[in-house]
């Protein structure tokens, strides 16, 4: 009855995993209601004590009858009885699940023929359970299925599963063990708890089942805190990112091996191969973006994840909204319709103009919110064609010198930058910007110096983009690629606090035969800049032209106002001349504010330093983890230290004590007799406990615990004096050595057995007489083992464990039971309450110590 | 029990000195009787101080009956030894109310227990109902004949010695009798060496003639006096108690000790700490008494009388077992 039972329960805890697959919860209750047909199939054959081989047949026949009447009711006869109508209704909804389950990537939709995929899924692994753990009785092996289950999350999401999910799988499973282990006593007979006495009962059911049960919680909360607490190598594939957060290399996965070192091998190629073309409506180049990359880890820019949800498939409709956008920018609506070269490889992400609002593609292309990046995880783009609907953003002079600053959470992800930056740029970046007045003139000034008065040169020769290239980049050389200016741009930017991200993708091309024409060489890196009301707005840094890259565009917005000019981009945002103007001083002084406030903000960013090499978090990690294990010998040594002061603290007042009671002789008490009468009782009589009872204590405990470093521990019924015979007479100690510690044991033993405590207490010196004697008795290793890892302040920290177990054995043991609380108030029990108030003292008998035969 | 506290503890202490000292002469003397069985000598003092009896068993001739009188030699004070047959009545043992032609009354006449020290030889050759007549008068302290209560004398200590080897014709004292001794012990064959001495030194025909009483039953009181003093602290109290709980719940034994044993256990062990000059009881006093004091009050379980365990290995295993309390 239990077992069947605990098997459901343990399929449906690990079926609890799945919910991170899912994007609706529908599939939940079809999960639990094929699991409580199942269960109740199996629990009915256990409890009639039916053939075994019946529990698969029927469970799987519950199964089957369940999930008609939930997805092919209509075609069952009675709308519960399967017939051939039904069984092929249900075939039909299994194959759109298998489809849709190939063509989305999770979270899917619950839609009838996933659920019905899962559900069905759910009843197999439940069949094989119940098979393993009730029919067959090796509950162990049930675990395989379960952890087929379980790992059908771990293969698919590529992201470690929670551990609230991984805590009530786990305890399914135990349940189920459990559950099997005192199945297995009954079969002996009615488990009798015989509690002869609280202390001395050993080989007691109940202690065995309390131990089954502390092993199961322990290595539970082991499993989830140790790695919790162990600094992990996160494996860190260059661009190895897709739908989870890029770890490992799952079939769905979206990999595109380092964007940056493809870029400049097409540049390099000396092959200009077409990558795609397209036209557009008012025949203008634009920029065609494909990735986005916005952390900055020291060396070079790279994404972070991607997150790809179901409502963000392009075939459900518009783009995410663009971001930081607000409507009042102006801007043009354009359309382009681009259609990609068919020897294009492995390109999961769509090239597009930015901003893009509307793409109409085919298959399941699904838009980056944060981003606006759009890939697939199952598509290529070779040889497709596709319409994007999308926006020329004109924003003006005014807006963008006052937009107030950005959102905290734009800040926070691309202000950030490693530390350990050569600090020369930064004061680079205010020198080149010096006079500007906003962020945006800021960021003119930058693309300026860059472009025109910088004096850099274009060339391919330098590759890479270290630490230390970025430096020699913008100090020494000031020759470099796209990527290189790209990058340098972000990260000064992102020094003067301007949110900076670099874009890789295509510049316009050229117009061949009435089409744009993009090639590989046409590959390129561009910073984009944030601004409050304008979005994302795209920098060019890299000269243009022959000497540089040759189809390359400056966009309007980005180029020096003219006096001129001024004027009259003020008067196109004119409306509100009054609000403009009050806002340009406050998120200026935003700006200000939030620099003082966030130290980091301006030179390195406040996340994570990702930029650490392997070998030195291997180095941090190993450090912990001695420093960890060192715990023990440092709580060893500070408690000895303490002790020894309780010591030195007692003989101090000792010799004090000496003169204090010479005192009153030479005084005399007439004094004042009545007033100090209760004093010369109290004066030897209380301090003296005061002082030289936590000596004693100190001193004993101490030995105690030298002893069971040394592995020569008291035993529990070794009084201190048998101790001081053992250890004298088993590691000869010598007289000295010997007197010392049976200074500290009779001390000791007078402290708690007889009417007053010692006068005087055992020195520092006596402790350390015979620490030094036992210790020399030992071989060095155990010595260092004493130091290092003191078996008492392991059994400390044992003692901590076990009393939290024990507090948890202890809420077991006051929860709630209903079902004893019914079974004592059902009426037919009081009839049998005689027999067994007669039956209890039998039972006491042997407590009484009569003879038991 | 009185227990003294506070300001007489140093007068206790310098009187135990004395106290401890007169143990030591009778000990000596006794010793010079008895070779080589020191333990057993102590053993013997500790029941006395501890106002105890003393059933000792084992073989003849190992000088079961001369550790007896020595005793009750050296101290000096009225002995009676009784040698237990099979047709000995309880009226020989606490005396009898006889009737006096002259004054035409009932007389009663003390029987062997209105003594300080009652020796009584092969008590397993009395009958069940005379046993039980030397058994209560133990317990009680006291003889009842014809409905008349006699007071016996303090000290009053039985030493009965039993032989285990003659079984026919026998009636050996039932646990429930035992348990009214404080100690069992056994003496054992002496060391070749002290038997060669033996024959050397005490080969005399009557060694116990030179034997001169070396402290008065005023001392002895005294001494038992001390001992009531002895501190024992709850600590220590609470050892004694689960000491005894351990027999009461092993699976080696179908019996445990009772709670006289306790008391009897706590009494010894003040004795034993007084003998050893100590104003306080510690577990050690325990432990070494364990043994002696409780074993011969358990009954081993058939499991392990199977397996050739006798009741002082159970109990040797028990002491090792049950821990010695911490605080005080």
């Amino acid at each position: 009855m239990r077992l069947p039972i605990s098997a459901g329960l343990a399929t449906g805890a690990v079926s609890l995993t799945l919910y991170p697959l899912f994007a609706e919860g529908a599939w939940f209750w079809a999960g639990l209601g094929v699991l409580l047909v199942t269960t109740a199939v199996a629990t009915l054959v256990s409890r009639f004590a039916l053939p075994p081989w019946l529990a698969p047949v029927g469970m799987l026949g519950g199964a089957w009858v369940f999930l008609t009447v939930l997805y092919a009711r209509d075609d069952a006869w009675l709308s519960f009885i399967p017939t051939k109508d039904s069984l092929l209704t249900l075939a039909e909804h299994l194959l759109t699940g298998f489809d849709d389950i190939q063509r989305f990537a999770a979270p899917v939709p619950a839609n009838p023929g996933i659920s019905l995929l899962t559900a069905g899924g759910i009843a197999l692994i439940a069949v094989l359970v119940d098979l393993f753990a009730v029919r067959l009785r090796k509950a162990a092996l049930a675990g395989l299925p379960l952890l087929a289950l379980f790992t059908v999350p771990a293969a698919v999401l590529n992201e470690p599963i929670g551990w609230p999910a991984f805590v009530i799988g786990a305890f399914g499973y135990v349940g189920l063990l459990v559950a099997d282990g005192r199945e297995r006593v009954s079969h002996w007979g009615r488990a009798v708890l015989v509690r002869r006495s609280r202390t001395t009962t050993t080989a007691d059911a109940g202690k065995l089942a309390l131990s089954g049960k502390r092993v199961g919680v322990t290595a539970i909360a082991l499993a989830i805190a140790v790695p919790a607490l162990i600094p992990t190598l996160v494996p860190a594939p260059l661009f190895g990112f897709g739908v989870g957060n890029g770890l490992g290399g799952g079939g769905n996965n979206v990999g595109i091996p380092d964007a940056v070192a493809k870029l400049s091998g097409q540049l390099t190629q000396p092959v200009n191969a077409t990558v795609m073309s397209y036209t557009s409506a008012d025949d203008t180049p634009r920029y065609l973006r494909i990735y986005s990359l916005d952390v900055f880890d020291g060396r070079q820019f790279r994404p972070s994840s991607l997150k790809g949800r179901p409502e963000d498939r392009l075939d459900e409709g518009p783009m995410p909204p663009v971001p930081g956008l607000s409507p009042s920018t102006p801007a043009t609506r354009t359309e382009t319709t681009l259609r990609i070269s068919d020897e294009i490889e492995e390109l999961r992400f769509l090239p597009l103009p930015y901003p893009a609002t509307q793409v109409e593609v085919d298959g399941d292309w699904r838009a980056d919110r944060s981003t606006l990046m759009v890939f697939s995880t199952r598509d290529e783009a070779a040889g497709l064609e596709y319409r994007v609907t999308g926006m020329d953003l004109r924003p003006t002079y005014d807006a963008l010198d006052t937009a107030p600053a950005a959102p905290i959470e734009v800040q926070s992800r691309f202000l950030s930058l490693p530390r350990g930056l050569d600090p020369r740029i930064q004061d680079l970046a205010y020198e080149v910007t010096e006079g500007a007045a906003s962020a945006y003139q800021q960021a003119i000034k930058l693309q300026e110096w860059f472009t025109e008065t910088g004096q850099f040169a274009y060339s391919l020769q330098t590759r890479g983009s270290g630490n230390e290239a970025l430096a020699e980049f913008l100090l020494n050389s000031r020759a470099g690629y796209c990527e290189q200016f790209a990058s340098a741009m972000a990260v000064m930017a992102r020094m003067l606090g301007i949110p900076a991200r670099v874009s890789i993708g295509y510049t316009g091309g050229s117009k061949i035969d009435g089409r744009w024409v993009v090639r590989t060489h046409d590959a390129h890196a561009w910073p984009e800049l944030y601004f409050e009301g304008a979005g994302w707005l795209r920098f060019e840094p890299t000269p243009a032209g022959g000497g540089g890259q040759a189809t390359a565009r400056v966009p309007q917005y980005s180029l020096p106002v003219t006096p001129t000019a001024s004027p009259s981009a003020g008067a196109s945002t004119a409306p509100s001349p009054g609000a403009t103007g009050a806002t340009g001083p406050d998120s200026e002084a935003a700006r200000n504010l939030r620099e003082l406030e966030d130290p980091f903000a301006g030179s390195s960013g406040p996340a994570a330093d990702p930029g650490l090499p392997l070998y030195v978090k291997i180095l941090i990690g190993v450090g912990v983890a001695l420093l960890l294990s060192l715990v023990p010998a440092l709580m060893r040594l500070v408690l000895r230290l303490w002790r020894r002061r309780i010591l030195t603290r007692a003989a101090g007042f000792g010799s004090a004590e000496v003169s204090t009671r010479e005192e009153p002789e030479s005084h005399g008490w007439t004094v004042d007799e009545i007033g100090s009468a209760a004093d010369p009782d109290d004066l030897p009589e209380a301090d003296p406990a005061k002082f030289t009872v936590p000596a004693v204590e100190a001193a004993w405990a101490e030995l105690c615990d030298t002893l069971t470093d040394l592995g020569m521990a008291r035993q529990g019924s070794e009084t201190p004096r048998a101790l001081g015979r053992r250890l004298t007479e088993r590691y000869e100690l010598d007289r000295e050595a010997a007197a010392a510690i049976g200074k500290i044991s009779s001390a000791e033993e007078r402290l708690r057995y007889a009417r007053t405590p010692a006068q005087a207490a055992p020195l520092a010196e006596d402790l350390q007489v015979a620490r030094a004697a036992l210790a020399a008795t030992v071989s060095w290793q155990r010595r260092l083992g004493a130091v290092l890892a003191p078996v008492s302040a392991l059994l400390r920290v044992k003692a901590v464990g076990e009393g939290l177990l024990d507090g948890f054995d202890r809420l077991e043991g006051t929860g709630w039971r209903p079902w004893r609380l019914w079974r004592r108030t059902r009426p037919r029990h009081t009839g049998r309450t005689g027999d067994t108030k007669k039956a209890e003292p039998a039972a006491d008998r042997p407590l009484a110590g009569t003879r038991r035969w | 029990m009185a227990v003294t506290h506070g300001a007489d503890a140093d007068v206790d202490a310098e009187r135990l000195e004395d106290l401890v000292e007169v143990a030591h002469r009778i000990r000596a003397a006794i010793e010079s009787v008895i070779e080589g069985k020191g333990d057993v000598v102590r053993l013997t003092l500790t029941v006395l101080l501890a106002e105890g009896h003393l059933l000792i068993e084992d073989v003849p001739g190992v000088g079961k009956t001369m550790l007896a009188k020595a005793l009750a030699r050296s101290i000096d004070c009225p002995v009676r030894r009784v040698q237990f047959t099979p047709d000995l009545l309880p009226s020989d043992i606490t005396g009898v109310s006889a009737y006096n032609q002259q004054t035409r009354e009932f007389e009663f006449k003390p029987g062997p227990v209105f003594a300080n020290i009652v020796v009584g030889d092969e008590i397993n050759r009395a009958s069940p109902k005379t046993q039980s007549a030397l058994l209560e008068c133990m317990e009680e302290h006291q003889v009842t004949v014809d409905g008349v209560t006699y007071e016996l004398e303090t000290p009053f200590m039985v030493i009965a010695t039993q032989n285990p080897i003659e079984m026919e014709g026998t009636y050996p004292l039932p646990e429930a009798q035992r348990d009214r001794f404080t100690v069992k012990i056994a003496m054992g064959y002496p060391e070749p060496a002290a038997e060669l001495e033996m024959l050397d030194v005490h080969g005399a025909p009557q060694p116990l003639a030179k034997l001169d009483p070396v402290a008065g039953t005023a001392e002895v009181q005294a001494l038992i006096r001390a001992v009531r003093a002895v501190y024992v602290s709850q600590s220590v109290k609470k050892y004694a108690i689960d000491l005894v709980d351990a027999t009461r719940h092993s699976t080696d034994l179908r019996l445990g000790a009772s709670p006289r044993a306790t008391l009897h256990l706590v009494r010894a062990a003040r004795a034993h700490a007084a003998l050893a000059g100590r104003d306080y009881v510690i577990p050690d006093d325990l432990q070494e008494l364990a043994v002696p004091v409780l074993a011969h009050r358990l009954l081993p379980s058939l499991e392990a009388q199977g397996q050739r365990r006798h009741p002082e290995q159970v109990m040797t295993e028990l002491v090792r077992r049950v821990p010695v309390p911490d605080t005080k």
